[in-house]
């Protein structure tokens, strides 16, 4: 082929003058190729196209496999088949525990963390994006280095915080502690993830030329009023792209939730410790752990398929940017 | 446009009322109120327990008594840490120097070391992440019918949580359940116990966040590739460049920032790897250094080097973001 590489005229010429020379499949597929290099760009596109989709969408197409399979024919899970058909599993995880109290748990803690996020993000990123002051780069890279912490760092002194009887809280939290509370989750999440939601709103208040804002405040709008009716409606996809970022972090975040709570779906235990639940005390049922993970990827599935244009648009026009 | 959403400005003015005396004050004044909830939040959960943290690491462990933690100790939970005489299950790093070739010693086994376990987690699967990421890209950021769902197929195991993700790796390499087990034995990669072993158990690790981070690399790369100029690929094709020539002098010098960005904030999260771990092989196989934390911290009530170790970590990352800036920099400069 190496000979054909180099003249890919002559060896389609060839073809013309030598008709009766015998070509294999293979040979004439290369011969094609090499004479049209567009058609094997786009025949290499396909194949990792193809092989792109099956990678990525094999896993969940498995996963569906094992919770349809019955408890007890588990190990006659096959790469591409089930087991046997039940699909009763998807039924038996909300009787057996409450499972959609662990998805509860996790969408309100992902929501109101993001709703944290996006307002404080927003003031700081109008500061850091559009003011001037003294002192702004230092108190930009204090921001920056807290994201260089592991969670791990924060969570000794945390959970002796949380774990700490306060006599304040007594009347509204059981035992005084913030510990099996929706609080002990979503506060520490939402500072841990409020460095990247500030950067990248702050990328996008900045490009907003400074003539919109004056000509808001010439017409009697506030300060805030400016930020809030101005600034930020006109950031919309920066604003959209920070939420859903940050409510699929905190949605799928593990080390807080999986210690914050004692795994009790009325003490506020987000999804994953449902998922785990399922690894009940005699035996595993895998096909439950299956089927709930199914469940509970669907939220952010759905936003995923409804938002992924807005993500990546927010993403190009910001932060990635500079 | 939006500014005539201030006609509804009556109605909103009241609550305005409070926030009035903020007109008159200095700009400098003004930044600094607007940033109070921001100061508020990361004081409490982030300056403030990173300070606590930093002292307790400086004290003594008490297993035994009630407050786990004992006298002043200066630096000896990094001592201990770094010399490999910490008393935990795994140890932070633990190499001595020989007297032979490799003139290097480990005093317990390279992947039951925190700090060379984590490196070599991020260093691999980084790279395979960069590498897939930019494939992937490159692929949904062609113009094709149906583009719309490949892209949410390929972006979409990076929005999975934490611990679907390991559940399903756990259970295709389950030697009861899954297939993936007999295909490594058979082809002679595998040993009898993938999940207690280290070395397999590392692998799975690396294959379950690459399979679900190559898309992350993709998304932050994918924003780069959309940021390119069209009409430079236009000039390139008259002046017939082949596709290969137009990614190397046009796409990669313009999308390469953004893939050191990317490859930034991949390692960063690399470094602090513990879920996955946690879920699918468990911190004994695969002590990662966050791993190590949760270890000193709930199997042995140590608490003060729990601290100590998460402190290390931190200044392993720092100086791992430092080494990026600088070829950041070096990259920007190149470029322009």
């Amino acid at each position: 082929m190496s000979a054909d590489d180099e003249h890919p005229d002559l060896a389609a010429m060839e073809q013309v003058q030598e008709p009766d020379l015998d070509r294999g499949p293979v040979e004439a597929w290369a011969a094609k190729m090499i004479s049209n290099p567009d058609r094997a760009y786009r025949a290499m596109f396909y194949t990792a196209t193809v092989f792109f989709l099956v990678t990525t969408l094999f896993p969940f197409y498995w996963l569906f496999m094992v919770a349809i399979t019955p408890g007890r024919e588990l190990s006659e899970v096959g790469a591409l088949t089930p087991g046997g058909f039940d699909p009763t599993s998807f039924i038996t995880i909300f009787t057996r525990l409450p499972f959609h109290r662990y998805v509860f748990n996790s969408f309100l803690i992902a929501t109101v963390a993001t709703v944290i996020v996006l307002f404080v993000a927003s003031l700081a990123g109008y500061v850091f994006g559009r003011l001037r002051f003294r002192g702004k780069n230092a108190l930009l890279l204090l921001v920056l280095v807290t994201s260089f912490f592991p969670p791990a760092a924060f969570f000794v002194p945390l959970n002796r915080l949380f774990n700490t009887q306060v006599a304040v809280l007594e009347p509204i939290m059981s035992e005084g502690t913030l510990y099996n509370t929706p609080y002990a989750i979503f506060i520490p999440v939402s500072a841990i993830f409020l460095p990247l939601s500030i950067f990248i709103l702050m990328t996008f208040y900045s490009q907003i030329p400074d003539g919109l804002e004056d000509a808001a405040r010439i017409e009697g709008t506030t300060r805030v009023g400016a930020l809030f009716r101005v600034i930020v409606p006109l950031s919309a996809p920066g604003v959209a792209t920070a939420g859903v970022l940050t409510f699929i972090t905190v949605y799928n975040e593990y080390f807080f939730s999986s210690l914050m709570t004692d795994g009790r779906p009325e003490n506020w235990a987000p999804m994953l410790e449902g998922i785990l639940a399922f690894q009940g005390q005699y035996e595993v049922d895998f096909h439950l752990m299956a089927a709930a993970s199914i469940v509970a990827v669907l939220p952010v599935a759905i936003l995923v398929i409804v938002a992924q244009e807005k993500i990546v648009s927010g993403l190009t026009a910001g932060a990635v940017k500079e | 446009m939006s500014t005539d959403t201030q006609n509804d400005g009556d109605s909103g003015r009241l609550v305005m009322r409070p926030l009035n005396r903020l007109e008159t004050v200095s700009e400098q004044v003004y930044a600094y109120v607007l940033l109070i909830p921001a100061a508020i939040l990361l004081g409490f959960i982030a300056f403030y327990p990173l300070l606590n943290t930093l002292w307790f690491s400086l004290l003594g462990d008490d297993v035994f008594s009630p407050d786990p933690f004992g006298e002043f100790n200066g630096f000896g939970n990094y001592a201990d840490l770094l010399a490999g005489e910490a008393q935990l299950p795994q140890q932070f790093l633990d190499v001595g120097l020989s007297g032979s070739f490799p003139f290097i010693e480990m005093g317990t086994p390279f992947l039951q070391q925190a700090l060379f376990v984590t490196l070599a987690f991020a260093i691999i699967s980084v790279l395979f992440e960069t590498l897939i990421g930019f494939g992937q890209a490159y692929v949904i950021d062609q113009d094709f019918r149906g583009r719309r769902w490949v892209r949410v197929a390929i972006i979409i195991p990076y929005a999975l949580p934490i611990v679907i993700q390991a559940m399903i790796f756990y259970l295709m390499f389950n030697p009861t359940i899954g297939w993936a087990t007999d295909l490594m034995q058979a082809i002679g990669v595998f040993g009898d116990n993938p999940l207690a072993s280290s070395r397999d158990s590392f692998f799975i690790v690396l294959v379950a966040d690459i399979w679900k981070t190559s898309a992350f690399m993709a998304l932050l790369i994918l924003a780069g590739l959309q940021s390119v100029d069209r009409s430079l690929y236009d000039v390139a094709k008259v002046s017939g460049a082949s596709p290969w020539q137009q990614f190397k002098y046009i796409t990669f010098p313009i999308v390469l920032p953004a893939l050191l960005v990317a490859m930034l904030f991949r390692t960063m999260d690399a470094m602090r790897i513990y879920g996955l771990v946690d879920a699918t092989a468990g911190c004994e196989q695969v002590p990662s250094m966050t791993c190590l934390v949760i270890t000193a911290l709930q199997g042995s009530r140590r608490w003060a080097t729990a601290s100590a170790v998460a402190f290390l970590t931190a200044i392993v990352i720092g100086l791992l973001v430092i080494v990026y800036l600088i070829g950041l920099r070096g990259s920007e400069g190149g470029v322009a």
